[in-house]
Order: structure tokens, then sequence, then C-alpha cells
């Protein structure tokens, strides 16, 4: 295994981020500096046509600036800072911390925040992988996505297209403030598959996600789950609707991991608290789930995509248990929120880029594994599903509302897959009712990170999820 | 820079090329409550760089292309490294040849609004006045908000001789309404003006804090079943972008979409109305300098356009029209009074309404709708809506009353026909 390298801009600029540190911190009693420098590069390769580049939201260098005047917190983010720019930037903080009272109208006033605490943390940290993406090259990873979509195609001839795809950032991060000293370089990769079966005017699709917390290693997981995803979207050329209603399922860890993410997840990042947004506020030290339940979420948690060593704000990557068997026993919470809460910081402070402000947000979460087979699970059901193929999911902190998405349910009858398949699917309920009537967890877990997660609509961050097999009381429609 | 980057170009011998530059002011404000939270302020530069390269792979002539950020903190020696490697990655993207657009330098186009002459302070005061004027209630409030002014200068350059720019300001956002009683119940809304908008997000806020009003009195989900649903609000324009994505030449190139000009895209028989649909521009030039303009989509349900970037245009032997982000409807035949007639389910907020352009599939979880039964009208929550936009084409019916929402002008309303919905 290899550790990812620093980056030589960071250490080129630190100095200069030192100076306007120690000038900064001459007019305001906290001033911190996240400086990042990332690389990622998008390859896609379908009957659209290949794609190779980097993506404008992963890649790129910049800075956030936060400063504390005595009573609330501001950020100015850059792209560039210079010698020469010191003065405009010293200048640009300061008219921004006079806006307040230019802007508000009458009724309306400034948050008043204590300093955030600042305890001596002085580390550099990198993560491992075994085959660096920029190394391998551009051609090799084309090439193989090349002959991947067109295997899929070539599969069956009810496949339109087999697009394959794949993609990988390496930043580094540097976080300084007057006691903090903190460094990290992080490798993730990601890679894809979503087939096209058509017949006729009617087009199913299947997609499939496949990650790690490493490198160009991911890409053989790719290619044996190819033939996988390129059958199921030819069987669901067969599906049916299905008939709304309750009915007992098994939720496969991708689907596990969309209700842990989303209906639960969401609930618990305290930022939400602070707004009076989520119910889960009310419900902590109380029963949640099934006492088969125990969920984590953490930077620390597991190995993963949004795995790293501190979070935007300065504060060391932990592994929160959520659900301690059914009782919910912690949130999730940025600095901030934190302080508001009167609770420590999670290391759940995360932004989109430097362009943008640290929000709660998780990282890797799931459920811990069971002791039951899937088979046994399966075997339980005498008239339900087998929910598989997660597409999507909105979450509800509020009022605990369910809307997940999946792309398909297979029937089981009297404890047997019938070999009927239903598409598109849409679970809907009470989080908690649904997490309650968890009677059976499988005994492995497995995570994805393919995607990413917003907040509301915006704020795309890196996160995985998953858990075991999960057996439960699901409304379907 | 844009001389660095030449000079990397030159460096490497490259003659095909395009530079988008961007360079960003913004001011963002985040509210808790009647509190401010947080100030933001950004001041970016970025350049985005594709180089395309010409070769022969199996007898075909290929272009292939590859993308690259670069930032003003490079040095000479990076930029020509990072514009090599680039070019050396699309000498493996091989697709078939096309043409880049070509032009001249043009005069910079600045987008005259009410925002042009203020500052990002004095448009945030103004905003900031709209999104609370309404906020005047105890039981339904603003919980949190979000407002994010820009402004953006972009300018674009490809080997080609175009040379166009422009100034854009924007207002985006985002807050929350709630009402504590008798249950408590949340809305979130999102905006996006390029004027002044004042009244408009005065109005949406109003609307936001009634809704949430009527979410809190609403208890139980919907008796499952079929159902007339009618959707409003932004659930029109997930519904209607379905035709946007199928009529697009990256859709319909590689045969995801069978769309073709001259075809009657909601089939032969329709008994409801037909689709008419134009695409609007919203800035002067797409991101490949492609002067945009406005363009009818479909005519009494016949598609009169295929929209899209150069390459697939080249492709399928029609214009480039650059890709569209808003597009506009008539209004509907029916008053809001007569759509609602009868036994019906009207859902006036998602949780998430979503549209597959693929499939035609088309559900969302249902955050409040009002149940009529014929006689008496039951605000509900909970259970979903889904059905597919290719059984319902033929019967949509819409309402005269319009809407002006983030990238679509139209009418409120929907009607469709034999929806499932998944309830209790």
């Amino acid at each position: 295994m290899m550790k990812v390298k620093s980056s030589n801009y960071l250490k080129q600029i630190k100095p200069l981020l030192c100076t306007l540190l120690d000038r900064l911190l001459q007019e305001y009693f906290y001033v911190s500096i996240l400086a990042s420098d990332s690389v990622s590069k998008q390859y896609g390769v379908s009957k659209q046509g290949i794609y190779a580049g980097e993506s404008g939201r992963l890649a790129g260098r910049g800075f956030v600036i936060k400063v504390y005047d005595g009573s609330s917190y501001s950020e100015f983010s850059y792209n560039d800072i210079t010698e020469e720019k010191i003065e405009e930037i010293i200048e640009d903080i300061r008219h921004l911390l006079s806006l307040s009272s230019n802007v508000l109208p009458e009724g309306l006033e400034l948050s008043n925040y204590n300093p955030l605490p600042d305890e001596p943390l002085t580390f550099c940290e990198s993560t491992e992988y075994e085959i660096d993406p920029e190394q391998l090259g551009d051609e090799t990873i084309i090439n193989r996505l090349v002959a991947l979509s067109k295997q899929g195609k070539e599969a069956n001839e009810k496949i339109l297209d087999c697009n394959v795809f794949c993609n990988y950032q390496r930043y580094s991060k540097l976080f300084l403030s007057k006691n903090r000293d903190m460094e990290q370089n992080v490798l993730w990769m990601t890679a894809g598959v979503s087939a096209l079966a058509v017949r006729g005017e009617e087009i199913k699709d299947c997609y499939q996600s496949y990650s790690n917390l490493g490198g160009a290693e991911i890409l053989d997981k790719l290619e044996q789950g190819i033939p996988v995803v390129v059958n199921t979207a030819v069987e669901l050329l067969e599906s049916e609707s299905i008939k709304p209603g309750e009915y007992e399922c098994i939720c496969t860890p991708n689907v596990t991991g969309m209700i842990v993410h989303e209906a639960f997840g969401h609930g618990v990042e305290m930022d939400m608290f602070v707004k009076k947004r989520a119910q889960a506020e009310q419900f902590i030290g109380k029963q949640v789930a099934s006492p088969l339940i125990t969920m984590h979420d953490g930077a620390a948690a597991t190995k993963e995509v949004a795995s790293y060593f501190f979070d935007d704000e300065g504060v060391p990557a932990k592994d929160t248990v959520i659900i301690d068997h059914g009782i919910l026993v912690a949130g999730l919470s940025d600095s901030q929120s934190a302080m508001v809460l009167g609770t420590k910081p999670t290391g759940n402070g995360r932004r989109e880029s430097y362009e943008r402000k640290a929000y709660t947000r998780m990282t890797n979460t799931f459920f811990e594994a069971g002791k039951d087979s899937v088979e046994d699970m399966i075997a339980s059901i005498k008239d339900g599903f087998l929910l598989d193929n997660a597409t999507s999911g909105m979450e509800d902190p509020k009022n605990w509302g369910i809307q997940c998405m999946v792309n398909f349910a297979r029937e089981i009858k009297d404890g047997k897959l019938t070999g009927k398949i239903f598409s598109p699917i849409v679970l809907t309920g009470y989080v908690p009712d649904l997490l309650k009537s968890i009677s059976m967890v499988s005994d492995k877990i497995e995570l994805d990170g393919g995607g990413m997660c917003g907040k509301g609509y915006k704020e795309w961050v890196k996160v995985s999820d998953g858990g075991p097999y999960i057996k439960a009381r699901i409304r379907l429609g | 820079m844009i001389e660095q980057i030449l000079k990397a170009f030159n460096h490497n011998n490259i003659t095909k090329y395009r530079i988008n530059e961007v360079e960003a002011e913004q001011l963002e404000l985040f509210f808790i409550r009647r509190k401010l939270d947080m100030r933001r302020g950004k001041k970016v530069h970025k350049y985005n760089v594709t180089v395309y390269r010409e070769f022969e792979k199996e007898g075909k002539k290929n272009l292939g292309s590859s993308e690259v950020e670069l930032s003003e903190s490079m040095t000479q020696d990076e930029l020509n490294q990072k514009v090599k490697d680039a070019y050396f990655s699309a000498s493996f993207v091989s697709n078939p040849y096309y043409e880049l657009p070509s032009g001249t330098k043009e005069e910079f186009v600045t987008l005259e609004s009410g925002l042009s002459s203020l500052t990002l302070e004095e448009i945030a005061k103004k905003m900031t006045e709209a999104l609370f004027a309404e906020d005047t209630q105890k039981d339904v409030f603003l919980n949190s908000a979000e407002l994010f002014i820009n402004k953006e200068t972009c300018h674009i350059i490809n080997s080609e001789g175009i040379d166009v720019g422009y100034k854009v300001n924007r207002i985006n956002g985002e807050f929350v309404a709630q009402c504590k009683e008798p249950q408590d119940v949340e809305t979130y809304q999102d905006f996006s003006y390029d004027d002044l908008d004042i009244d408009a997000l005065r109005t949406k806020v109003a609307e936001t804090l009634d809704l949430t009003k009527a979410r809190a009195q609403a208890v139980k989900a919907p008796v499952a079943g079929t159902y007339s649903v009618l959707l409003s609000g932004d659930s029109v324009k997930e519904l209607i972008s379905y035709y946007i994505s199928r009529s697009g030449a990256g859709m319909i190139y590689p045969k995801y979409s069978n769309y073709q000009t001259g075809m009657m895209i909601q089939g032969e028989q329709i008994t409801g109305e037909k689709l008419n649909l134009t695409l609007k521009a919203r800035e002067p030039y797409s991101f490949e300098g492609i002067s945009m303009k406005d363009r009818v989509l479909l005519e009494d349900s016949v598609l009169k356009t295929i929209h899209g970037a150069c390459r697939f245009s080249y492709y399928l032997n029609i214009e480039p029209t650059g890709n569209y982000g808003r597009y506009q409807m008539p209004a509907g035949s029916k008053l809001m009074e007569e759509l609602k007639q009868g036994k019906y389910l009207h859902v006036v907020n998602f949780s998430d309404f979503q549209m597959d352009s693929f499939t035609g599939h088309f559900g969302g979880e249902i955050r409040l709708a009002f149940l009529s039964d014929g006689t008496t009208i039951t605000p509900v929550t909970g259970g979903s809506i889904s059905g597919n936009i290719l059984e319902a084409q033929k019967e949509l019916v819409f309402s005269k009353e319009l809407q002006k929402e983030k990238g679509f002008e139209g009418p409120y309303a929907v009607l469709l026909k034999d929806i499932k919905v998944a309830g209790c």
C-alpha cells in the first residue's frame, strides 16, 4: 500500500498563509484558514462518446478564511492568495463584518456566539491506495472502460447502451489557526455502470456503483459487476407495476443504506436541531428503531470515500454511534451547532468546496451487522418483496416522512423468490415505524460511496452509506 | 492569465481549444429565524480549458477533447504541464470528428436589469427586506433562509475566432417556513431571479406561509387507489422537463430518445391539450460561445427543434443551439375552479417530485395535498403518487392560471388522469 503525497502548492503557500493568519489574529479573537488543493478526473464511455477531464466541482485550489469578531462568525473564500493581495483580503473581511448594520432591516439582528475552542493540534496524515490512477494513466483507464462498455453492449441484443464511468479525487487540505496546524492527503475513487435495455419505445435502466478509499483497484469490482447490471436491465423489461400497499420486505444493503442516510441520517444532522427543524431532537434517549439496530456515522468509522482525518472546520474525525440497540443516543454536528447545543463537535462540518459554507453533513453512515443469513430472511417471508437498486431519496427531518425510490422489487411468496419483478418502487411511511419494524438483520455489511449527497438541493459532498440486509414492513407504491 | 494559457497551448502545439473564464463575486447571508447567523463573501477567478486533438483511428477521423481547471496560482510550468496532460488525454478520446463553432470578437454584453447598477450590498438589503416582509405572523413563520447575491463575468474564447463575454447578476436562495400548531410542519422553497424581483419573492414567501399553515391541518394519507391528480407549482415544471430532455441532441444521437422534428410527441390520439413549449435563452451565449436565442420547441405537440451543443448537433447534421435551462408554456384551457370539479387529489407539495427522462416514470411522496370527494375537501399528507408520462400525456389538461418558477414560466397546474396513489 502507498500513502498519498502532500501537495507541493500547499507547502509553498503555507508561510504566506501563516503571515495572513498572524495579521488577522491581531484584529480578531479567532481566525482559521482552510486551504485545499484538489485534483480530480472523470472518465466515461457510452454511445454518447468518450469523456475524460477534470471535474470543476471536485478540482481546484482555494481558501476559506473564518474570523470571529467577538460576537459572530464570517467567512471569505478565495482561489488565489498572494503577498500583494493580503491587504485587500484584510479589507474585504473588515467590509464584510461591517455589512450587518447596512443590510439588516428593522427587527432582524446578528447572532451571538462564543469563540470556538482551539486546543493545540498538529499532525499530517495520508490515506493509502494500491494503484494510483494518475500513474495508471488515461490511456489504460479509457481503454479498459471502452472494453467494458463494449462487453456490456454486446451481452444482449436488447441492451441499448452500457455507460461505464469512473472518477477520482486526490485532495490535500491544510488547516491553520492560532493553535492548530493540520494537514491531510486523501485519495478516493469510484466507478459505475448504467445499462439501458429497450423494447419498442420502452426503456429500462439499471445502475450500480462501486467505491473505495483508495485508487484504481476499484476497476476490478466494476468489471465483476457489469454482467449482473446488464442482465437486470433486460429483466426489467418484463417488470410490472406494483399494487400499492404495506408489505414485508427485505432490503439489500444499498437500499438499507438509502434508508439509513436519507430517511434517518439527515434528521440527526444537528444544525437542524439548532433550527428546530428535526424531530429527532425530541427523541434523544428514546427508542427509534428495533433493538437489533445500531447505527454509526463518521469519517473514522470505516474506510470509504468520506473518510478523512479532520473536517473542514479543523475538528478531528470521529466514529459516532447514533442509534445504540434501537435507542437514539447522539446526533452529528459541525462546530457552531455543537456550541449552540452544548455538545462536542463530531467532525461532521463539511463543505462542498472552498467556495461554500460548512454545514453538518454525514460521512460514512451505516447500520451494524446482525446475526441472520440472507437465505433465512427470504425464507421467513410469506408474501412480500426483496427491494433492490436504490435510485434516490429525499430527507424530511421535520416529519420523518420517507421518500425513497428503488429501481425494482422481486416478489417473494412462501419463502421463495418467484422470479416476478416490479418497477419502479416508491417507499413511503414514517421513519420510526419502519425502523421499529425491523425484525431480521443479516450478518455482513456493505457500503457504497458512488454518489454525492446534497443538503436540500445543493451543497454536494461525497458520502458512503450501507449496512446489512434488513427485514422490515414498508409501504410501497 | 489568458496570455499565459495561450502560451501553454503554443508550447504544446495545440491549435484547437476553448477557454471559459469566470470571475465571480458573491455575498451570502444565512439566517436562522430573524437572526443573521453568518455572512460570507467570495471572490474567485477561474479558467476552465478544453483542448481538442484531431487524429485518425481505424481509418476514421476523430476529434478528442479533454477539460482541465486552471487557476492564477499556477506557474507557467504548471500551466504547460496541465495543458500537456489534457492534450495527451484527448488523444484517447476517440469521438467521431465534429467542427467547433466559429465566430469573431463580439462586443461584451451586460445583461441590463434592476440589479446592474446596484452593489452586492444594496441588492442584499432589498432582498432581505423582501424575504422577511411577509414574516409577520406568530403561528407560521420563516424558520431559516439563505440568500446568495452574485455578480459574474463570463468570457469565452476558442481557436475558431469566438471571443465573447457577458456580465450577469443573479439572486438565488432558499427558505423554510414553519407552522407549529396543530402539528409542527415545514415547507422548503428555493428561488432564483435575474432581476430585482422583490414582489415575486414577497409573494412566494406569503404563499409558502399559507401552504405551510394548511399542511399543519393535514393528518392522514389518502386512501390507496387510482385518482385524478392535479399537480401544481414546481412539479409542473419537472413533469414538462421530460420533453426538454427527450428533444436534446445528446439524447437523440445515441438513440436514447426517438424524437425527430415533425413528430407528434404526444402520439396521434390526443384527447387533452396539445403541448406548446418555447426554449428561452437565459444567457446571450452558450458555454461554447454559440449565440443563444428563444426557440419554439413544440407547436401543438409537433416537435420543431432539436437542441444541443455543437458535437451532437454536428453528428445529427442540425444547427447547434446551445443548451437551455429555461422554458415557457402558454396558459392552459381551464380555470383552476374548472379543474377542481368532482373527485380529485390536488398535490401542492411533494418532498421531491421526480421525472425519469429515460423511462417516463414520475412520482413522489406527498407532503401536502387536498383530497376532494366531490363535496368536501380534506388536507392530506403522506403516501405517494406514481405514473408514466407515456400513458398520461394524451389527456393532459393545463390551468389558465400561470406561474413563474425557477427556469419555467407556464401554467400553474396540470390535471393527470388515472394515477396510482399509495396511501393508507
